[in-house]
């Protein structure tokens, strides 16, 4: 059961962009780590240009699990996980980042999201401590509000993710 | 590059000789790791060190993999000689490239087997009052051993071949010791709830559970035993007192298989659509009722327990069966003047139909987890495990 990333991006138009992020990729093989995070950024920023906004999705991709919530003000945030890991906790995780992220950083530098302008530096410490859903999250029951999300099998480079 | 069997011969031996420098240089190596690399860069080697990291780039593996395993082959048919760093470093190059490379660990426990053998010391020793227990050294390489199974069921996702290791390891240095197994038991439930889907880990908990039933229900019926041969009575008191005051610990079979029922609720409860949580409880439960005598007392019975566990390997010689029905013979012969009765015979004679009352829980659990749950998979696994319950006792 391990979080492998966590990130925060912009959901610009057409591209989005990346605000910031956190990995742990120490279960990895040394030489593995470096291509193995490059992987997550890139699949990161590819699964929230596919989404809609409004829209929390599972996106299957190769033995991960990506869950991806994207706000409606186009804030979005993606954590890459393992198939173990609850999905519940994963967006419980995100709503939270989310609105501790636009509260410590100001609107107006999301779309540019250079990084002299971003100061967030939570994001490692979210993850490290969401290694352990139970810790970390020891009360969470579905909650009402979230919509039961499907899991979407890997996509196609053609196809879009079909986000409900 | 090279291409004739010579060539490669000679690239592969300065491959494995740079592996060995690299360790002679750093001794703190903890990991080797592949490198995705398709082509080998004009002479230089492919063996990398960067920190206390030793990197294989990939090319060469498609030589390194078999020459080292065809040597391993040779060492074992006694065609060729390794000494024992040589073994060392063969193995270990096999099993950190590939941690669930079959051989590998049978070389290991063969390596275990003559190390054991080899020394003239006991690898058991009598203490006082607890009987025998591992000695000091036989502990230590248990304890090693546990850490190489765990390190590489980190690794790879349900890794057979290291839990396998871990249960011979149980078996044959351990001698499936009591403590030990309790030990294993609460060492290795951290691991397992957050490893929810490896069904090996959780096989190795039912194994333990499995063993340390074995065990208790085979001491009860030496115990039951003793008054059936012309023993005077008032000898049981004493046996009573005595193992009373020892140091074993006194393990209570039906509250251990409790607290793994619980364990298991809760983590289906937090980890919904796992299908290893709910075939962990089939066994649970199987072991909870098997003890209590509520299935029929036939060896076909038993027989299916041993299949529902799986164990077809040769690894698993637990040692269920006759043992436990010989128990359940005795019981049927004591009578109620007798004293030193087993809790276990103690609970069947007390409680009314205990499988009935076990059921009833299930199927309440089930109705819960039904009620609540809004993951599909969560459902199917619910149902097919009502299902299951329907087949029992039949």
């Amino acid at each position: 059961m391990k979080l492998f990333s966590l990130s925060v991006l912009y959901k610009g138009d057409p591209k989005a962009v990346l605000l910031s992020a956190a990995y742990d990729v120490s279960s990895f093989s040394f030489f593995q780590r470096t291509s193995v995070q490059e992987f997550m950024t890139f699949t990161s920023q590819l699964i929230v240009e596919r989404s809609a906004k409004g829209n929390r999705a599972s996106v299957k991709e190769q033995e991960y699990l990506c869950h991806v919530y994207v706000r409606n003000d186009s804030l979005a945030g993606v954590v890459i996980a393992d198939s173990e890991y609850p999905s519940r906790v994963a967006f419980t995780l995100l709503e939270k980042v989310l609105d501790d992220f636009s509260k410590q950083v100001e609107r107006i530098h999301w779309p540019v999201g250079s990084s002299a302008n971003i100061h967030y530096t939570a994001l490692d410490g979210y993850l490290s401590t969401y290694q352990n859903p139970r810790e970390a999250d020891p009360m969470s029951k579905v909650q009402a509000e979230l919509d039961e999300t499907k899991i979407i099998l890997a996509r196609k480079q053609n196809s879009c993710c079909a986000v409900m | 590059m090279a291409e004739t069997s010579e060539e490669v011969a000679v690239l592969v031996q300065r491959v494995v000789k740079d592996i060995t420098n690299a360790f002679r240089r750093n001794p703190h190596i903890d990991e080797i790791g592949l490198i995705p690399c398709p082509e080998a860069r004009y002479n230089r080697s492919p063996i990398v060190l960067v920190e206390n990291k030793l990197g294989v780039e990939s090319w060469c593996v498609k030589f390194l993999l078999p020459y080292v395993h065809n040597k391993l082959i040779l060492y074992r048919t006694r065609k060729q000689w390794l000494n024992k760093d040589e073994l060392i470093d063969v193995t270990r190059t096999l099993l950190l490239l590939n941690p669930d490379f079959t051989t590998a660990w049978n070389m290991r426990r063969w390596v275990l087997q003559q190390l054991l053998q080899e020394t003239s010391l006991p690898s058991f020793v009598t203490k006082g009052n607890l009987g025998t227990i591992p000695a000091e050294r036989t502990q230590r390489l248990i304890r090693e051993e546990m850490e190489v199974c765990g390190e590489a069921a980190g690794r790879y996702p349900s890794n057979y071949n290291a839990w396998s290791h871990r249960i011979w390891v149980l078996q044959h240095l351990a001698k499936l010791d009591i403590k030990i197994l309790l030990d294993e038991l609460s060492s290795t439930k951290h691991w397992a709830s957050m490893h929810v889907s490896d069904h090996s880990g959780f096989h190795y908990r039912q194994f333990l559970l499995k063993s340390l039933t074995s065990q208790t229900v085979k001491d009860s019926s030496v115990l039951e035993q003793n008054p059936l041969r012309s023993e005077p009575a008032q000898l049981l008191p004493q046996d009573e007192a005595a193992a009373a005051s020892t140091e074993e610990p006194r393990i209570n079979i039906p509250h251990l298989l409790e607290k793994e029922v619980e364990f298991t609720t809760d983590l289906i409860d937090s980890y919904p659509g796992h299908e290893t949580l709910w075939c962990h409880r089939r066994h649970v439960f199987y072991l909870q009722h098997h003890l209590s005598g509520s299935f029929p007392h036939s060896m076909t019975t038993l027989s299916t327990a041993d299949s529902l566990v799986g164990t077809s390997s040769d690894l698993h010689h637990i040692p269920t069966g006759p043992r436990t029905a010989q128990a359940m013979e005795v019981d049927g012969l004591s009578d109620s003047s007798k004293q030193g009765y087993s809790q276990e015979t103690k609970r069947l004679k007390r409680t009314p139909a205990p499988h009935s009352v076990g059921l009833e829980m299930e199927h309440r659990f089930i109705d819960q987890v039904l009620s609540t749950c809004r993951n599909v998979e969560q459902a199917r696994f619910a149902n097919a495990y009502r299902k299951w319950l329907g087949t029992l006792g039949q």
